[in-house]
């Protein structure tokens, strides 16, 4: 008899999940296809009034809380409590999440809630349905510790220390950074947070907590295992920050020049228009090897690239100088190679009319560095370098003059083509 | 560039979509988004709580959007919905309501609606079987039947659904034999045909991916006060209008001037624009063109180039770093970089989808942070290419899949660089994907993996976004999403330097034009109808700006709808973001109501569109008379002495001279019908211009209607007598198709009626005949996708491609510059030459428009 109804049960909520969805034929689902649906009788089973008159008032709730109606919409709240009685057992089951997600929103803006309440309403949610006890938990402490009040917090999480462990695989914002503040002066929970770490996935806060710790309680065989594998394990996304990461730790342990420059070579595959790159470029520069002179030039053109980086006058200046340096040492190819693939777009990108006036008037040196530039690459006929030679700065005169002086004795372009 | 020190925690997950549909509920909170991170707790506890701007709110000013410019003058009718599409008929067994297309009306309806065309091809085979006249055949040979008694049978009036109709033997056994022939051969050719033009169609209204990015666009002008904005306008989306509008800082925007417009070849889909170093571009999408103006300080286009997209354009986007670069995408599945110096460069292609099968040939592309590298997204992903790079190489940098935790039947629907704005805002590296459910902000440093994500719950196709400037110094950036519903959101995105992009705010739904409706006078039913679904008309542009000289920000946001209707509204920023705030209700201003009773007064002076489809009127009696006329004209007195003599019932044929020309009695009024014209003016409010109207004409030369009038009372009243009398003049309106086609067409008199009408309708190409009229039935009927008219531009530009191959011009394969007609531009002096030079040329375009504007004649039927 049992499994008779059981069998009954599955089998409505399938029949169920399988009417809900709704498809075109390409697969696509489209949200809005039940209100084209409704505006066409036809025939068919009609939702129960009860599932009419909720879907409604979700409806309500959510329009009010994008109107930013809080009072309206805890009003709406109100109503909603009684989908807990609703017969259909699917809904049943779904609806305390949204009532808490709902309702916790609605708090957490109402004008007139307080902690009190807040604290009121987690405490009533927790108690419906097994299965929210522990997110509820969570997201309350969260909201606690937002709200300054770490001791209440841990008390409200303590209980559940021992079966976080359970719920290492769920994603979940609040149970992380709620966890990380309870955990990461407690040793013993190391164990746990290393079996969250080492799932793939985003751990920054948790990658730094467990590292400092590591640290403070000299681990630095532990701390460097932990980072290595957060930046090199495949499973995980690519993510710049683990790079960061053992790359400052092993500053921190001044590891040799060489493993740093491994460590940011990575980071420059990943993303060369970060900051550290002219740092990457310095220690390039600084190196006895050829081919990592030769990456030191690659790296600040690839910075420049960047539309974020423009104005970075810390790169144009080592450009310039690296340049001149580059030419010096006859490694004109180098240039060349570089020079080939940026020459069609570097010109309107970084060195048209428009940007000289603009740079000369914003920032002078910045100007200068990149006229420099302009005129090692293009040559002294180039728009940039030609306007930013012909002011007539009081300031800047040698510095204009110098300048000139060095394109006429670097440029890469043969005057006589 | 700085990257966020601490990311977010996310659980990375690889696979499939997810299996469940269940809406995703855990990205709906948006408060423990808006919490930072706890890193930096430390510093923020001294004061307790952290600082969150929980009043963070944009204002707005009126309820709803106001009218910016008065209506345009081409009628506009809401075209296809639902009901036109789907089966009404019930599923009893099924729990739930079911889309369904209704092929079988369709076809009925056409059946009923273009017999002659269903039908006249068999019947022309069929022709030396059968003889409609004259004696039974005396041949030996029993090829011929003669049909004369079945059409007499019939009647004049075919019994359609009354089950009390008389059937003669002769019909039903023709029918029993005829039947499975004729509606074989029809339902086979066009069933499929037809359903898949419903399928389409049905497609369409789920999700009309043609506008995506919006057909709207601002330009800005020389202060920040005064701009451009920029859309298609009239009937068919084909006129490129630039009204200047001046913003006020403390009154509403206020167009100056007329605008200026250049006449395209085809509807505008899409608008953008972006001032790259001091240069305002404008780049507009077309279906089968895009082209690159590019707009002078005094707001003055000048055309760049023309490009020619053979398989049809789908995107196109204005780099933000080089001036007059774009990225257009095509159908095939090819994305290219163009400028007008080195014209196009083909960065990407493949006709298949990035991470799974989806069969929409839909593609987008777009910029990011590297001027050399684009995203190329289609409805499973976007991936980024690298344009100097080796083909075929890239990077995924969203997959619709579980690393961004997408639900079953999600797919992507816009995807956009957000990277343009200043440097003191969000990152330069993030993308906006949008869904049909949620919306993810990538950064292209870390793919795969977004960095926020939000259940936006639009309940339209969420197809244009835009990122504005903050409003203030360190307020966060507002970014607008809107739905093809024209329902508006508006999110509050913060995470510059070393901080992740997050949620400053909960975000906000902004009123769309439907909640207008409270602010225009009540009206009579039809009317108000009318300006429902006016205010209903689907979305098709967006634009925004806050003007930056302004003490208080102010938020100036414009809406374009497919009916060409530019409507505004005005945002404050909350000024202090206290305890209290709460969301004051706005009300209509009396300014607000006056300009919308304004645009109310001319939209109602708009004629409405003529009725997409009207009953038929089914009779062949014009047919049968005629023949039988001439046999029994001569001898009418007799046939009336021999009926007397008889004692039978005098019939109408019986009487020779008092042919039956007149149709049974339309539905539709006829224009000469002044009562009901006037009864349907006075319905529509517009009494007033009738008469005024009615005056002029009889004010005018002659007395013409007048005596038309009276003439029409008469046939009215005498409607068996009058058919004879030549009622069509030049000057009838296209109302009465029946009374003028088949009476006004001279004829040769000699010929024998079935097949001078076989020839007149069939002599000439009967396929292309068959098919214009398909076009012509399918333009009619309430299928229309966006416009009127916007089914038959399509056609006729697919036609003159096809008619040109050997332009070089089609995307994959290479460019050809031909410079934009521009015809009429604000300022500039229109030579007359030049107008009519395009009046003359666009004869593909315009010819469709007239026969999509006309109501459509009935042909004379075969007499099947």
């Amino acid at each position: 008899m049992s499994d008779f109804s059981e069998e009954l049960i599955r089998s409505k909520t399938e029949d169920d999940k399988e009417e809900s969805c709704v498809f075109s034929g390409t697969g696509m689902s489209f949200p809005w296809l039940q209100k084209h649906i409704g505006t066409v009788e036809t025939g068919g089973k009609k939702e129960k009034d009860f599932a009419q008159t909720t879907s409604a008032c979700l409806g309500f709730i959510q329009e009010a809380l994008l109107k930013h109606q809080w009072q309206q919409a805890a009003d709406y709240m109100h109503s909603y409590f009684q989908i807990l009685e609703d017969s259909d057992s699917h809904k049943r089951q779904a609806a305390p999440e949204i009532i808490w997600k709902l309702g916790s929103e609605i708090l957490f803006y109402h004008p007139k809630s307080s902690v009190e309440t807040f604290n009121t309403f987690a405490d009533r949610m927790k108690n419906i349905g097994v299965m929210n006890y522990l997110k509820i938990s969570l997201q309350h402490a969260l909201y606690l510790l937002h709200h300054g009040m770490l001791e209440d917090a841990n008390r409200n999480l303590s209980f559940h220390l021992r079966t976080f462990s359970l719920w290492a695989d769920e994603d979940d914002y609040a149970y992380n950074t709620a966890s990380q503040n309870m955990f990461d002066h407690s040793w013993k929970t190391s164990v746990n947070l290393r079996a969250l770490i080492q799932t793939p996935g985003v751990w920054d806060p948790f990658v730094k907590s467990y590292v400092e710790m590591l640290e403070f309680y000299g681990d630095q065989d532990g701390a460097r295992e932990v980072l290595t594998n957060y930046a090199y394990d495949e499973k995980f996304p690519s993510n710049p920050n683990a790079h960061i990461y053992l790359y400052n730790f092993l500053k921190r342990e001044k590891a040799p020049r060489e493993k740093l420059i491994s460590v940011l070579k990575i980071l420059y595959q990943i993303v060369p228009s970060h900051k550290l790159m002219l740092e990457f470029h310095r220690l390039l520069r600084k190196s006895e090897k050829e081919d990592h002179h030769k990456l030191g030039l690659e790296v600040l053109f690839g910075v420049l690239d960047f539309a974020g980086c423009t104005k970075n006058i810390t790169a144009w200046k080592y450009l310039a100088k690296y340049l001149r340096q580059t030419l010096m040492g006859n490694h004109l190819a180098w240039v060349q190679e570089e020079w080939k693939t940026r020459k069609n777009w570097w010109p309107s990108f970084h060195f048209s009319s428009f940007w000289a006036k603009s740079d000369w008037k914003e920032d002078k040196a910045l100007a200068c560095e990149k006229a420099l530039v302009a005129g090692i690459l293009l040559g002294k006929g180039c728009r940039y370098f030609r306007f930013i030679s012909k002011q007539d700065d009081q300031v800047l005169r040698k510095k204009i003059k110098q300048i000139k002086k060095s394109v006429k004795k670097h440029s890469v372009v043969n005057p006589g083509l | 560039m700085d990257f966020p020190s601490s990311l977010r925690p996310t659980l990375f997950r690889t696979g499939p979509l997810g299996l469940s549909n269940v809406p995703d509920m855990s990205f709906m909170c948006s408060w423990r988004d808006t919490l930072t991170l706890p890193e930096s707790l430390p510093k923020n506890s001294e004061n307790g709580a952290p600082h969150l701007s929980t009043g963070l709110l944009w204002e707005p000013e009126t309820p709803g959007p106001l009218p910016l410019l008065p209506p345009g003058p081409d009628p506009w009718d809401p075209g296809v919905t639902a009901q036109d599409l789907l089966f009404r008929g019930g599923f009893p067994f099924r729990r739930k309501p079911q889309a369904v297309l209704d092929v079988t009306e369709q076809l009925s309806r056409f059946l009923w609606d273009h017999g002659d065309i269903a039908f006249a091809p068999l019947g022309k085979l069929m022709l030396e079987n059968f003889k409609l006249e004259g004696a039974r055949s005396r041949s030996k040979k029993k090829t011929v039947v003669s049909v004369k008694r079945l059409l007499q049978d019939l009647g004049g009036h075919q019994p359609w659904g009354c089950p009390w109709a008389f059937l003669s033997f002769r019909q039903r056994r023709f029918s029993i034999l005829g039947g499975p022939v004729l509606g074989k051969s029809v339902a086979s050719l066009l069933g499929e045909l037809l359903y898949e033009e419903l399928a389409t169609r049905w497609e369409q209204l789920l999700l009309d991916d043609a506008f995506t990015g919006g057909a709207l666009a601002w330009v800005p002008g020389r202060t920040a006060q005064v701009g451009q904005l920029v859309y298609p306008a009239g009937g068919a989306l084909d006129k490129l209008c630039f009204q200047e509008v001046s913003l006020t800082p403390g009154g509403d925007p206020q167009a100056l001037g007329d605008p200026g417009h250049i006449q395209l070849q085809g509807p505008v889909r899409q608008v953008v624009t972006r001032t790259v170093q001091g240069e305002s571009l404008l780049a507009v999408r077309s279906d089968y063109h895009c082209a690159l103006w590019k707009v002078s300080k005094q707001g003055r286009p000048a055309p760049l180039q023309v490009l020619q997209v053979g398989k049809g354009a789908t995107g196109i986007s204005l780099s933000p770093h080089l001036p007059g670069e774009l990225a257009v995408c095509s159908r095939s599945g090819a994305v290219c970089l163009w400028t007008p110096q080195d014209g196009l460069q083909q960065v990407y292609k493949d006709p298949e989808t990035l991470v799974f099968c989806d069969p929409s040939p839909w593609r987008w592309a777009d910029f990011t942070a590297h001027p050399r590298v684009l995203t190329v997204g289609d409805r499973t992903g976007v991936k980024m290419i690298d344009a100097q790079g080796p083909p075929g190489c890239g990077l995924l940098l969203f997959r619709g899949g579980a690393e961004a935790s997408c639900q079953k039947g999600e797919r992507v629907l816009l995807t956009q660089y957000l990277g343009e704005c200043s440097p003191e805002s969000l990152h330069p590296t993030l993308h906006l994907i949008c869904t049909q459910f949620s919306l993810y902000l990538v950064d292209e440093r870390l793919p795969l993996v977004p960095m926020l994500k939000w259940n936006h719950d639009l309940p339209s196709a969420p197809l244009w976004a835009q990122l504005l400037p903050p409003p203030r110094p360190g307020c966060p950036q507002p970014l607008l999403l809107g739905g093809q519903g024209g329902h508006l959101q508006l999110l509050h995105l913060t995470g510059e330097g070393a901080s992740a992009p997050r949620l400053a705010g909960p975000p906000q739904s902004l009123p769309s034009s439907s909640d207008s409706l409270s602010a225009f006078p009540l009206l009579e039913p039809k009317s108000q109808w009318r300006l429902q679904e006016r205010l209903k008309a689907p979305t098709i542009g967006l634009a925004a700006t806050i003007p930056s000289s302004a003490s208080e920000p102010v938020l100036s946001l414009f809406q374009l709808s497919v009916a060409g209707d530019v409507f505004y509204q005005r945002l404050h920023l909350q000024a202090d973001p206290g305890p209290n705030s709460c969301a004051s209700t706005a009300s209509w201003t009396p300014q607000a109501t006056a300009c919308c009773s304004r645009w109310l007064k001319a939209l109602l002076k708009v004629p409405p569109a003529p009725p997409v489809w009207a009953a038929p009127t089914f009779s062949h009696r014009r047919l049968l008379g005629r023949m039988e006329q001439r046999e029994v004209e001569p001898k009418g007195p007799e046939a009336l002495r021999a009926a007397m003599a008889e004692g039978r019932l005098l019939r109408q044929r019986d009487l020779g001279s008092l042919p039956s020309a007149e149709p049974p009695p339309t539905p539709e009024p006829g224009p000469e019908d002044e009562l009901s014209t006037r009864l349907e003016a006075a319905w529509e409010g517009q009494l007033a211009t009738w008469w005024e109207r009615q005056q002029g004409r009889s004010s005018g030369p002659g007395r013409q209607p007048k005596r038309r009038k009276r003439r029409t009372q008469l046939s009215s009243t005498f409607s068996s007598l009058s058919g004879r009398l030549d009622l069509s003049d030049a000057t009838s309106p296209p109302h009465s198709p029946d009374r003028a086609s088949p009476e006004a067409r001279p004829r040769p008199p000699v010929t024998p009626p079935s097949q001078e009408s076989t020839q007149e309708l069939w002599a000439r190409d009967v396929p292309s005949e068959r098919q214009q009229t398909l076009r012509d039935y399918m333009a009619r009927l309430p299928l229309q996708g966006d416009t009127p008219q916007g089914v038959s531009l399509p056609l006729s530009q697919t036609s003159s491609i096809r008619a040109t191959p050997s332009r070089p011009q089609t995307l994959p394969d290479g460019t050809a510059e031909l410079p934009p007609r521009r015809k009429t531009l604000r300022g500039a002096t229109v030579s007359s030459s030049q107008t009519s030079s395009i009046r003359a040329t666009p004869s593909r375009q315009q010819a469709p428009v007239l026969s999509g504007s006309q109501p459509h004649r009935k042909k004379p039927r075969m007499g099947f």
